[in-house]
């Protein structure tokens, strides 16, 4: 069975892009994936393409990437993935990282700042 | 189908060479010991005239001393004397011009390289190595390398003893010609798709494929030859064509890359270093300190 | 001082680490998407540099071109665009030679060539292009001779098996850690040909042994022996391109006629020893410690050690 690619648009935040124009992060290994974040200026969205070889999940895909939007509050980003057989768990573990290596926005910093 | 040539690597120096022009295991002067590395044949005969130098498999013989060389697998005497061979016109021709550097030719059919646990820990990767460079360099010094593959060029037995040439020919798979890293049935039990899916998808896309035409779509091989008579023919053209040729950088490995190119079967890989080489250029300058004014000297 | 592990380390990991800080400077990077096109229709994931993290930096003066193989990748096997990516680095090398030495030539800086492999040879689902760019890679190290000096770097956990075996027999000068692993039939294969009594894929220390750093050490076939940590084998690249370029020539195993005997005469000489272990050979070669050897560090290892003598065994 052919590789599937799954593509998402989430609405974010107009400006909350990450610091970097563009990192990398993670290895295409067994059980795990890569993600590729990059700039975008596209009205606050947040576009996803998953490529993967792992079929009929694509409702778990849009839950876990929708709260990862959702939680961090970014906008105008591209994400693209290359999965090969991760759970959820790792997806939401590396996704995290991938934003944590790319720069966090800085508006959500602030917001961070605002609550203490 | 035609008769299968393949354990003919001795019938085939004879129908390549002039008439009982064939002196094994004399190479431009240099006796090699007759009991060293029996699975590879090498000597030098006439080939129209020219004096030519000839490597070939000799699937009839068994290597006492290394028991997992049989059947045209080359080991590590075999790489070595193969290497040594090609050393020795290299020497002797080294103050010839490029259009007096004698010819190595190579006859192809060999299943692997041995796999044993005495040649793990000598190092067999060296062997075959060691040959590979010897033809790259005879190749780049001026010498005309055919390979003809008759029979077997099996991964990398095939790197070793073919891939190096200027000119690759094989025998259509009419006559048993067997080309590939691995068979498809082994392919579907690695990826797990089945033979036939696997079959279907060669037909568009010959990278992954057993056989000699696929290899030709990508450049791998550059002419199939359809008969035994025609192997003589083709090789004395190849001879003339790679004088010609070389030193436009169309033949050995770099010009079989052209030649997927042009074939369409390796399109990407022209693409990627062409990528690369733009990428290089944006940011070279901060990688050359002899530029540098501070480089002071 | 870092001492992560050049071991668990990623391609790209090491490509940064083994470079000067902050130096590296990644070509045909994940930007740029450059995933096989041979892989989807076979259901098999893609990954944006295809395995092979491709580079350039600096080690002190020198500009240095890198190849890194990534094991986590389909075992770091090598396709069409991950051995054109090989092919390329040797080419930029290759041209910046020119360019060197149209200015002065000046032996510290130099550029070279270096190969951390991690990798058993061919990637089978795009075997013909793999196969056939292994071929052009042996040929561009020839490319290199007597001009870029090309350094092969095994310490990762796949190894270098296969085609990429060949390669790194080809290189000039090989740098190993006790836990790489150089050879090249994998010991599945071995076991399959030769029998299970003879070679039992599944005996770690008897594959260490076999095929393991401290032995090709011992053998000649690895020139410099490094603890597992990035920065060791970045001091010992440092050190090897300090060197005069003929010093590393001299590390060459293979690649002239006189060296081709030498070896031929190591494989007659094993082949009358008939060792069942290469603990035998060890022995044989004057380490009466031979049994202690794979529990010893690095350190202490190289104090004890003594290597095949040249020529003459």
């Amino acid at each position: 069975m052919a590789l599937q690619t799954l593509t998402y648009t989430f609405p974010g935040k107009t400006g909350c892009t990450i610091k970097k124009e563009w990192s990398h992060t993670g290895v295409v290994g067994s059980g795990d994936l890569e993600i590729l974040l990059e700039q975008k200026a596209q009205a606050g969205a947040v576009s996803v393409q998953v490529v993967t070889p792992v079929h009929g999940f694509e409702y778990i895909w849009e839950a876990v990437l929708k709260d990862f939007v959702e939680e961090n509050q970014i906008g105008d980003l591209a994400v693209s993935i290359n999965d090969n057989n991760a759970t959820p768990f790792v997806v939401s573990l590396r996704l995290k990282q991938a934003l944590r290596e790319a720069g966090i926005p800085e508006i959500f910093l602030e917001r961070e700042g605002e609550k203490t | 189908m035609t008769e299968s040539l393949i354990g003919k690597g001795r019938e085939a120096i004879d129908w390549l060479l002039d008439s009982g022009s064939f002196r094994e295991n004399l190479v431009a002067g240099e006796r090699f010991p007759a009991d060293l590395g029996p699975g590879a044949v090498v000597g030098s005969g006439l080939l129209d005239g020219q004096e030519v130098t000839v490597l070939a498999n000799d699937a009839q013989a068994i290597n006492e001393k290394f028991p997992v060389v049989y059947f045209g697998v080359i080991g590590l005497e075999e790489a070595y004397k193969m290497a040594l061979a090609v050393y020795a016109v290299r020497e002797a021709d080294r103050k010839k011009p490029a259009s007096q550097k004698r010819p190595l030719l190579l006859l192809v059919d060999t299943p692997g390289n041995a796999p044993g646990k005495l040649e793990e820990i000598a190092g067999m990767n060296k062997a075959t190595g060691a040959y590979q460079l010897a033809l790259a360099e005879a190749r780049m010094a001026g010498h005309p390398v055919i390979a003809v593959v008759i029979g077997r060029a099996i991964s990398g037995a095939f790197l070793c003893h073919g891939l190096q040439a200027d000119r690759i020919l094989a025998m259509n798979p009419g006559f048993g010609t067997m080309i590939h890293v691995m068979p498809v049935s082994s392919i579907s039990r690695i990826t797990k798709l089945d033979i036939e899916q696997l079959e279907a998808l060669s037909k568009t896309n010959p990278v992954f494929a057993a056989g000699a035409d696929f290899f030709y779509r990508l450049g791998g091989v550059e002419e199939i030859i359809d008969s035994v008579e025609e192997i003589r023919p083709r090789v004395i053209r190849q001879i003339g064509e790679v004088r010609e040729q070389k030193a436009e950088g169309k033949t050995g490995p770099m010009g079989r890359a052209a030649l997927g190119n042009e074939r369409g079967g390796r399109v990407w890989r022209s693409r990627v270093i062409r990528k690369m080489e733009e990428e290089y250029a944006e940011i070279a300058d901060s990688y050359r300190p002899w530029r540098k004014e501070a480089y002071g000297r | 001082m870092s001492r992560q592990s050049f071991l668990g380390a990623t391609a790209r990991e090491r490509a940064a680490g083994l470079t000067d800080a902050g130096t590296f400077q990644e070509l045909a990077g994940p930007r740029d998407r450059l995933t096989s096109p041979h892989l989807p229709v076979l259901g098999e994931a893609v990954s944006f540099d295809d395995g092979i993290v491709t580079g350039v930096g600096m080690v002190r003066q020198h500009p240095v071109f890198v190849i890194s193989q990534e094991g986590r990748f389909i075992g770091g096997a090598v396709g069409e665009v991950g051995g054109a990516k090989m092919v390329g680095i040797f080419q930029l090398a290759l041209a910046e030679y020119e360019e060197w030495k149209s200015h002065g030539a000046q032996e510290d800086c130099r550029p070279a060539v270096i190969i951390s492999f991690e990798t058993g040879g061919v990637r089978l689902h795009e075997a013909n292009a793999g196969l056939l760019a292994h071929a052009e890679v042996m040929d561009q190290i020839q490319c290199c001779r007597g001009k870029v000096p090309v350094l092969g770097l095994i310490g990762s956990k796949v190894g270098c098996f296969g085609g990429m075996g060949f390669v790194a027999a080809a290189v000039d000068v090989i740098v190993m850690s006790p836990e790489g692993r150089l050879g090249l039939t994998g010991p599945e294969v071995i076991e399959q040909e030769i029998g299970k009594e003879e070679f039992d894929s599944a005996d770690k220390s008897l594959i260490s042994r076999t095929t393991g750093g401290k032995h090709k050490y011992l053998m000649r076939d690895c020139n410099v022996l490094v603890p597992d940590s990035i920065e060791a084998f970045r001091q010992a690249i440092g050190d090897i391109l300090e060197k005069p370029y003929e010093e590393m020539e001299k590390c060459r195993r293979i690649g002239s006629p006189a060296l081709v005997k030498e070896q031929l005469d190591v494989a007659e000489w094993l082949a009358d020893l008939a060792p069942s272990d290469a603990r035998d050979v060890w022995k044989a070669m004057g380490n009466p410690m031979a049994e202690e050897y794979p529990d010893m560090d690095v350190e202490e290892f190289l104090t004890h050690a003594v290597r095949r003598r040249r020529g003459e065994q």
